[in-house]
């Protein structure tokens, strides 16, 4: 590979629910990308090109690309990238300006994923329209009843508890509650998560992600410029630039039905298999200092990490029981309270790729900073029934030289 | 220019919330109504096609890939895991195993009235799963509902009554016993 990309900068806005929001989806996509900016140290001129996503018919509007980067303060002449997959479209976006970076077309690729979540009054009906239509649609199959096809599939393979899941969203919310930018910051009991309505057995609404506003926005660089610039002193600030090591994404079919297995996270497994390979992770529970996965229903996180090789089958939430995956255990998992607080739509997607490089970067909020993190691990996934997966490495340039 | 910009005024309401988690927005946020109500017709192409005919007589049919011998239902162009155009078709019989399934005690807008419980069936000969409404189910919020239909349960196809080549063709399906 010719050229190595890092992550120089990044800028999140702080969360709320819609009904609080008192920004336009714009203004927090502008303010996300000055923060970055500001952290990066960069100029806006320096931007080469922009990769930014949408989701269709989510937000009332196909703003799309069409006047984006005159609106950022970019100018008019930077190239933009629209990524809309169809399923977790924020978890390509730091995939495709890595590529544009790695290939050497670009040198400094902004990267932006914004409040996609944002303003329809019914927002299940818009997500819905994600169920496969035709076959699987018309059976009132919609966003949390694909996901709880797994709940029920794991719970059944391996004696999951309605208890065990509430352990998972009373840790996800103690760690939001920690972070500044997270929407969700309150501290929840077991008994709150249990009693909470009823969606899709055995998911209570307290165990499925809020909808949120917020924006990430990321800067993508080419390595060598980064720190030939940062050692002269002629551009950017002090800050720890984060490496992508390594990167992937994965498909399973799209309907459903196609799903070998509901128990078990298949398709993650074979990208985990892939992406460690190119990083050279031989022990991926000692590998990694921390870890930010995308996992916004409760039975979903015991199960990435099942996956991704931290736990044996059926073993995720005993990992998560023992104290394992909190603040101050040896492999602390979203530190910044996961998609399970905070889920803005394509800025959600993009956040555990923003933190996890913050991590590296030393630069996370300095209440969910792990300290000395120098090589963490990014996670996305969604579609229908979760067809898509996407990771990626990161590590600081000194461990990796 | 002598107002602030709209990005400036909002960086001093951000800051203004402080770090103290309280909103301190200064009015209700402003929001106007849009309505998009758009309807579409969907080619369901030659496959699909095919397989809702099917349905409307009363047959379940499905396609294999001749390189790795999966059989499809509902049947696919193509093959996912060897990407070979598929080729035999096949009618499979309209009963199986019912491998999981959900219950919605909550719907959505235009969907159907919840409770209402969806499965993943394995019809026999099929390498996929057709998903499908399911009873049989004891919908008491406070059981575990496979109590009533444990994973595993034999199940058929009972038709519509009348059928119109849809995936509904199939009223549900109920416990072969």
């Amino acid at each position: 590979m010719p050229y190595r990309a890092v992550v120089s900068g990044v800028g999140l806005t702080e969360a709320t629910s819609p009904r609080k929001q008192t920004l336009s989806s714009i203004e927090l996509c502008q303010l996300a990308v000055r923060r970055a900016l500001e952290h990066s140290g960069d100029a806006p001129d320096r931007i080469d090109a922009i990769v930014t996503g949408n989701i269709d018919g989510f937000e009332g509007t196909v703003l799309g690309a069409k006047h984006l980067t005159r609106l950022l303060g970019i100018g008019s002449t930077a190239p933009v990238v629209v990524v809309n997959t169809g399923g977790t479209t924020g978890g390509n976006l730091m995939q495709v300006a890595a590529r544009m970076v790695r290939s050497g077309t670009h040198r400094v690729v902004l990267c932006l994923g914004g409040p996609t979540f944002f303003g329809a009054t019914d927002l299940q009906s818009a997500i819905n329209t994600n169920s496969p239509m035709i076959i699987e649609q018309p059976l009132g199959m919609g966003a949390y009843h694909m996901g709880a096809f797994a709940a029920c599939a794991y719970q059944d393979r391996f004696g999951l508890t309605p208890e065990d899941l509430a352990a998972v969203v009373v840790a996800d919310h103690a760690k939001a509650a920690r972070n500044p930018y997270a929407h969700l910051r309150n501290t929840i009991s077991a008994d709150e998560v249990l009693s909470a309505r009823p969606l899709s057995a055995p998911l209570t609404q307290a165990m499925v992600c809020p909808v949120s506003t917020s924006a990430v926005a990321m800067v993508v660089a080419d390595a060598d410029t980064v720190r030939s610039e940062r050692a002269s002193g002629s551009v950017g600030r002090a800050t720890r630039p984060a490496l992508i090591k390594a990167m992937g994404m994965s498909a399973d079919p799209y309907l459903g039905g196609g799903k070998g297995d509901f128990a078990r996270m298949e398709n993650l497994e074979n990208l985990a298999r892939r992406v460690y390979a190119r990083a050279d992770i031989r022990n991926p529970a000692e590998d990694f200092d921390t870890v930010e996965l995308f996992a916004p229903y409760a039975h979903m996180q015991p199960m990435q990490l099942e996956a991704l090789g931290f736990a044996s089958p059926g073993g995720g939430v005993e990992l998560i029981r023992s104290g394992a995956t909190d603040p101050e255990g040896r492999l602390p998992v979203n530190m910044s309270g996961g998609p399970k607080c905070t889920n803005a739509g394509v800025a959600g997607e993009l956040a555990p790729y923003a933190y996890a490089a913050l991590q590296v970067m030393g630069d996370a909020p300095a209440e969910i900073q792990v300290a000395g993190a120098d090589r963490t691990l990014a996670h996305g996934t969604g579609g229908t029934f979760f067809q898509f997966e996407n990771l990626a490495v990161f590590e600081s340039l000194t461990r990796s030289n | 220019m002598t107002s602030p910009t709209a990005s400036q005024a909002g960086e001093a309401i951000i800051r203004r919330s402080g770090s103290d988690g309280v909103a301190a927005s200064p009015s209700r946020p402003a929001t106007q109504e849009v309505n998009w109500n758009l309807r579409y017709d969907i080619h369901l192409g030659a496959t699909w096609s095919r397989f809702m005919d099917g349905l409307r007589q009363r047959k379940l049919l499905a396609n294999s890939c001749a390189s790795c011998s999966r059989v499809f239902v509902p049947p696919q162009a193509y093959c996912e895991s060897c990407f070979e155009p598929t080729a035999e078709w096949l009618e499979l019989p309209a009963e199986g195993t019912l491998e999981v399934y959900t219950v919605a005690w909550h719907g959505f807008t235009g969907g159907p009235t919840p409770p209402y419980a969806i499965g993943g069936i394995r019809l026999d000969g099929a390498s996929t799963l057709l998903m499908h409404h399911v009873v049989g189910v004891d919908f008491d919020s406070e059981s575990d509902p496979k109590d009533a239909l444990p994973f595993g349960t034999r199940v058929r196809a009972v038709w519509a009554e009348e059928r119109v080549g849809h995936v509904l063709d199939i009223s549900h399906f109920e416990p072969a016993s």
